[in-house]
């Protein structure tokens, strides 16, 4: 029960419990698209809702009511970018050799278009950092250009020709895959 | 050749949401107990010249609160566990 503005612990941890309970797969699809295998993706999943959950009273305070996901996601955001700064690289395992990356999808899906697949999984990976997660952020995990904007701290109408742009790369790297492999 | 409706309805498929593994809750329980240890260790160093020292009862005040908001998760987080298995 809230009293004079502040919260209970056992209403802050209900919050949390559905917080936890509504987001965990978008977090972490975030995490397995952004860092490209599931090992990685575990550990910053739960390193995303441990910070989440020492923070959380100050964020829903200051959140005003706006949903908490891109809050979320931003933690994540940062979380992977530290780990890439400390390991000095970004992941760069061809997507052909990561037989995990098949596993989100459907038998039907694997066997009609893989190769289609495969050229975009491959060259969402080629893009630079902040047009492949606006993209994981726009078709993983649905967010719109609003919440994408948070989550990324940009203006909405910059996160809107984040994406555009995004895409128009994305469709010269697969257009150029295909010609090469016909 | 590809364009861009092809791309976006392509990476709708190529980036389908991916569900988490389900010891994943189990791993966020332990870390959720080490927040909890962390503070029970930090009131073990404190709590016996913070009792005598009034201008030192912040830190133990704040260790008991993140140590009690932490079991609490971890119930909560047990609880959502045990649910999953049912």
């Amino acid at each position: 029960m809230a009293v004079g503005g502040t919260r209970s612990k056992a209403e802050l941890d209900a919050q949390f419990a559905e917080l936890y309970r509504t987001h965990l797969r978008d977090v972490y699809s975030y995490a397995y698209y952004r860092v490209g295998n599931h090992h990685d993706a575990e550990d910053l999943t739960e390193q995303t809702f441990l910070q989440a959950y020492r923070h959380f009273e100050r964020a829903l305070r200051e959140s005003e009511g706006r949903p908490l996901r891109p809050w979320l996601i931003r933690i994540a955001h940062n979380l992977a970018a530290n780990l890439y700064r400390d390991r000095s690289r970004r992941p760069q395992a061809p997507l052909d050799e990561r037989t995990d990356v098949a596993a989100p999808h459907s038998t039907e899906e694997l066997v009609s278009g893989r190769d289609e697949l495969v050229r975009v999984l491959e060259g969402v990976m080629q893009l630079p950092d902040d047009r492949r997660e606006a993209l994981i952020m726009r078709f993983a995990l649905e967010m719109d250009n609003r919440e994408i904007a948070r989550a990324l701290g940009r203006s909405d109408g910059a996160t809107k020709v984040l994406i555009h742009r995004a895409i128009r790369q994305l469709e010269g790297i697969v257009t150029r895959a295909e010609g090469v492999s016909a | 050749m590809t364009g861009a409706g092809d791309v976006e309805r392509l990476l709708r498929r190529a980036l389908a949401p991916v569900e988490p593994p389900e010891d994943l809750v189990g791993r966020l329980r332990n870390g959720l107990q080490s927040i909890s240890d962390a503070a029970a260790e930090e009131l073990e160093g404190w709590e016996r010249a913070a009792i005598r020292d009034p201008r030192r009862w912040v830190r133990p005040g704040i260790a008991v609160i993140a140590g009690g908001a932490a079991g609490v998760g971890l119930f909560v987080l047990g609880a959502m566990r045990r649910r999953s298995r049912d």
